[in-house]
């Protein structure tokens, strides 16, 4: 069972000593599938300077043969699996362990790793580069919702927040590059503070505990990773443009790497994108003030300082001014009331605008982290981090008297973050991972805002302490966890009666959690999985003590400071596996149930302002269930044609109260049709890798909502189509990616219910992005 | 091992405040953009005023705002005046100008229930469209209703029948909507 940096270890590692300066080193290894550990058959290694190959045999052994010392790059491809490249510096006879990612190109679900240090075996799904490239136009959350079990809550197309087995928010962690995102994620109009162009792949842990990551979630754990730096001392890098028809926006990314030997080995890699959009046309009217711009850099450095210690920094800014729909800025339930009847919301423009004015957002967030891994022996390892976060909202509102370019909400959070983790490998296939994480958040109101703010200032400082022991048999790996976190929080608010004074609150939290999976292989290529996890949430500073009047959905909220911190119960069974090679497929259950569920309850209150007459809805607690079922299957039809089913379920209940749970997801059906070409040659050129694909996604009613849960009925159901081509072509040193993707080709109305602005507009309509990426 | 996370912890954080774990206190703001108060004063040709007033001090939670009603002379032409207050500051604001400046993006309406009573507006902004501030009430016959002033903002004032009072079509934010009690004797 080889990890990848064990991988990269053996690569650079175990050089067998040799005569050096004549033609006659050799290159040899082994090829195995990165999913089952089995060798590859018929895997090309290929040296791409000399034009010189070796394929792999019945073992996955292969050797190349008479090398002459000196630079070459690899290039390792085997049928169905994302060809990689590989630098390597040949001085001695070189073997060297490969694992290829064999079902990449198939079903992501079914890459569920044996890799147990990098992920545990509970659930995973991940979306590689090339996916993120060719959708550049969508963000973090956008792009995840295309995978079973997994959604978004939108306020606009511009404002999303992923949603995993009906959770998102404080109950789901999103992990960049290894650290807790911090910032206001309470809000459900708060977008994440990432760029998945500078990821190299995102991955949702569909999970029951994350016992190795600090922060909330109560089960799921998103992963934001950027690529390693390749070890290749020539500059390589990649340029992506595109352009997308519903809001005429233009995105520009680029990426630089290179490692260079200067006497000492730096790596340094450069990623940055730019993006602008105005505003966005559902099929009837130009939704006004929801364009979008955006800048963002992330600079990453490596050095090795010996063979067997690496060092590495990463610094990253994310920068956006998302604007929200005019016509969904009101002042009380009556404007709420008519903004329903009307055929297009209030404010619409005839005319398209890149001018993005209040109600608006904007957004910073900077983020260094120092990163140290060091190889005790080959087989143990330790690894520091250190993280600070500094994040910056602020929100505007149309406001009175010139009042509109001062916030109406302005937010600063600086998170330091220290961790330090010890990872082992011993006795027969036994893995040991253990570390201890400090984290220290200090949030402050900036006070320019001349309004009473939302959520008071607050320090939390937060100890936690984690293992997990796994171990491999034959057919079965076993894994047990455990966590134990300590958070001390003070709170500094503004009282609400006059007059106006400050008041103090300290609380404490102490909570244990625990998780346990197990994998079995059944019969070939069939296997189960199973997990169980024990997780809390503490509640957060908005539930604890909001009291106020949110604007955006026209209610009075009150915070509740006895609330107790949640803990959940989840299981998940899932069976995976294939059937010849032609029938992928993933069936996941899950069953959650969380105690002390902390939700707003809409009380039987009005209260009388002079903005006229507001629900008022309390922070309380239940006992609530969530339970769903995640599906999906891709069938080969033929060598070029594959279909993909991808189906969710889901039902969220409060069982004290025997009514459903609000905003949960809707169910949803996808299929998709690709046809694809290996090769095609067509007059001068060739073109590779030809992919066209049309897809239909059928999203259901959310039925489980009783009507006085909602301001309005549920959106009906609906149905998109979407299309999509994409071909490469080599053009001397430059590989070049075209992609052509249409999304709800026929301009179907549509109001989805995770999306707040349904109340004022319909979604979305057609929309065409075409885009070019280049790599050298 | 506590003491040993704890040094760990101020490491990282000691550089930054002289007391890692005190939160910075907050600015009460000087919440200059509120309305707390809104008086409707309708002045009789005689020279007799009747006020209906609308005060909530503390803002949208705490204490319930005190609403004073009137009643009204029948056959009388009344000239009603509004004055908008913040009285979060000392001395109390007067946003009623504040209104008027920006004459264009805002517009209050009065609602009756009884359609027997209407308003007229008297004043009008720089576009000639009537911002209700001055208006003109018109009282026949004895009965009871109820009033409601909404002042707009950034309504559409070129909307079908907005400039007469009709708020149907008006959009915009609501700043302000109250409800009074008029009797008509």
């Amino acid at each position: 069972m080889l990890n990848s940096f064990f991988t990269l270890l053996i690569v650079f590692a175990f050089c067998v000593q040799s005569t050096a300066q004549t033609c006659n080193l050799n290159i040899s290894g082994r090829l195995t599938d990165e999913t089952t550990s089995k060798p590859i058959v018929y895997g090309n290694v290929f040296i791409k300077e000399l034009k010189l190959g070796s394929v792999s045999d019945t073992a996955g052994n292969f050797k190349i043969q008479g090398v002459c010392p000196g630079n070459y790059h690899l290039v390792i491809s085997h049928i169905g699996c994302e060809t990689i490249e590989y630098f390597l510096n040949l001085r001695n006879d070189t073997v060297m362990g490969i694992s290829l990612d064999h079902n990449h190109h198939h079903l992501h679900e079914v890459s569920i790793t044996a890799k147990l240090k990098e992920r545990s075996i509970q659930e995973s799904q991940t979306i590689g580069k090339q996916d993120l490239e060719e959708n550049g136009d969508k963000n973090l959350s956008t792009l995840l919702d295309q995978m079973s079990g997994v959604s978004s809550i939108k306020n606009g197309s511009g404002i999303a927040k992923p949603v995993v087995h009906g959770l998102y928010g404080n109950r789901l962690a999103i992990m960049n590059n290894g650290v807790a995102q911090s910032g206001q994620q309470w809000g459900v109009d708060h977008s994440p503070e990432i760029d998945p162009l500078s990821a190299n792949e995102i991955t949702v842990i569909k999970g029951v505990g994350a016992v190795e990551y600090q922060g909330n979630s109560l089960g799921s754990v998103i992963l934001v990773e950027p690529s390693r730096i390749k070890r290749e001392p020539h500059l390589h890098g990649s340029g992506n443009y595109f352009f997308e028809s519903n809001g005429l926006g233009n995105v520009l990314h680029f990426s630089l790497q290179q490692y260079k030997n200067v006497g000492l080995e730096i790596g340094w890699k450069v990623d940055a994108t730019v993006k602008k959009s105005g505003d966005n046309r559902s099929p009837n009217y130009y939704l006004r003030n929801t364009g979008n711009e955006e800048a963002n850099v992330a600079l990453q450095f490596e050095k090795a300082i010996r063979k067997n210690w690496i060092m590495d920094a990463y610094l990253s800014s994310f920068n956006a001014k998302p604007g929200v729909l005019r016509g969904a800025h009101i002042g009380n339930l009556t404007d709420l009331d008519e903004a329903f009847n009307r055929s297009e919301p209030f404010f619409t423009q005839d005319k398209f605008s890149y001018e993005i004015e209040a109600p608006r957002q904007q957004v910073n967030h900077h983020l260094m982290k120092l990163h140290s891994m060091y190889f005790i022996t080959p087989n143990q390892k330790l690894e520091f981090t250190y993280a600070v976060q500094l994040n910056q909202r602020k929100e505007f509102d149309v406001r009175r008297g010139g009042r509109s370019d001062i916030p109406t909400l302005s937010l600063d959070q600086v998170s330091n973050f220290g961790e330090v983790k010890y990872l082992s490998d011993f006795g027969e296939n036994w893995e040991f991972k253990t570390g201890v994480q400090v984290n220290h958040t200090d949030n402050t109101n900036v006070p320019e805002t001349n309004i009473l703010p939302l959520i008071p200032n607050y320090v939390a400082i937060e100890y936690g302490a984690f293992g997990i022991l796994a171990k491999a048999w034959d057919k079965t790996t076993f894994e047990i966890g455990g966590r134990y976190d300590l958070e001390n929080r003070n709170v500094a608010t503004i009282s609400n009666s006059v007059p106006r004074s400050i008041v103090k609150y300290s609380n404490s939290y102490s909570n244990f959690s625990a998780m346990s999976g197990v994998s079995q292989q059944l019969i070939k290529n069939w296997k189960l999985l199973g997990n169980i996890g024990f997780a809390n949430r503490n509640p957060e500073v908005n539930e604890l003590y909001s009291n106020g009047l949110h604007q955006g959905v026209s209610g009075i909220e009150l915070g509740e400071v006895t609330l107790r911190p949640e803990q959940s119960l989840k299981g998940t069974l899932s069976l995976k596996g294939k059937v010849k090679n032609k029938l992928f497929f993933e069936a996941l259950g899950y069953y959650q149930v969380i105690e002390d569920y902390i939700f707003l309850n809409p009380s039987n209150e009005v209260r009388l302002t002079i903005r006229g007459a507001f629900p008022v809805f309390k922070y309380e607690q239940t006992n609530a269930s969530i339970y769903g079922l995640d599906f999906s299957t891709v069938y080969q039809i033929t060598s070029h044609l594959e279909t993909k089913i991808q189906y969710s379920y889901l039902k969220g209940d409060d069982n004290s109260q025997g009514i459903p749970l609000i905003f949960m997801p809707a169910n949803n059906l996808y299929g998709a049709l690709t046809y694809d070409v290996k090769n095609w040659n067509l007059g001068r050129g060739k073109w590779e890798n030809i992919e066209l694909q049309v897809n239909n996604r059928f999203v259901f009613e959310q039925m489980h909502i009783l009507p006085s849960q909602d301001f309005i009925q549920t959106p009906k159901a609906y149905n998109l189509i979407g299309a999509k081509v994409s071909a490469e072509r080599q053009v001397g040193k430059f590989r070049f990616n075209f992609y052509l993707r249409a999304e709800n080709i026929l301009n179907t109305v549509y109001r989805d219910y995770l999306n707040r602005q349904r109340y004022f507009a319909d979604d979305l309509g057609v929309n065409i992005i075409a885009g070019i990426n280049a790599k050298f | 091992m506590r003491l040993l996370l704890l040094s760990f912890a101020i490491v990282f954080v000691s550089c930054k405040k002289d007391d890692p774990l005190t939160p910075t206190l907050p600015t009460i703001p000087n919440q200059e953009e509120v309305i707390t108060t809104l008086n409707y004063t309708l002045t009789a040709p005689n020279g007799d005023v009747v006020l209906f007033s609308f005060k909530d001090v503390d803002g949208d939670g705490g204490n319930a705002p005190v609403i004073v009603n009137g009643a009204l002379d029948t056959n009388l032409t009344y000239s009603g005046k509004i004055e908008l207050l913040n009285e979060t500051v000392s001395p109390a604001e007067d946003i009623t100008e504040e209104v008027k400046e920006e004459g264009d993006e805002h517009q209050i309406f009065y609602q009756f229930s009884n359609p027997d009573l209407g308003t007229t507006y008297t004043d009008a902004d720089a576009n000639g469209k009537p911002i209700g501030v001055s208006t003109q009430l018109i009282t026949k016959g004895t009965f009871s209703s109820t009033l409601t002033i909404t002042l707009r903002h950034t309504p559409d004032k070129n909307a079908s029948d907005v400039a007469s009072g009709d708020i149907s079509n008006a959009g915009g934010e609501t700043d302000i909507e109250v409800t009074f009690d008029v009797d008509v004797k």
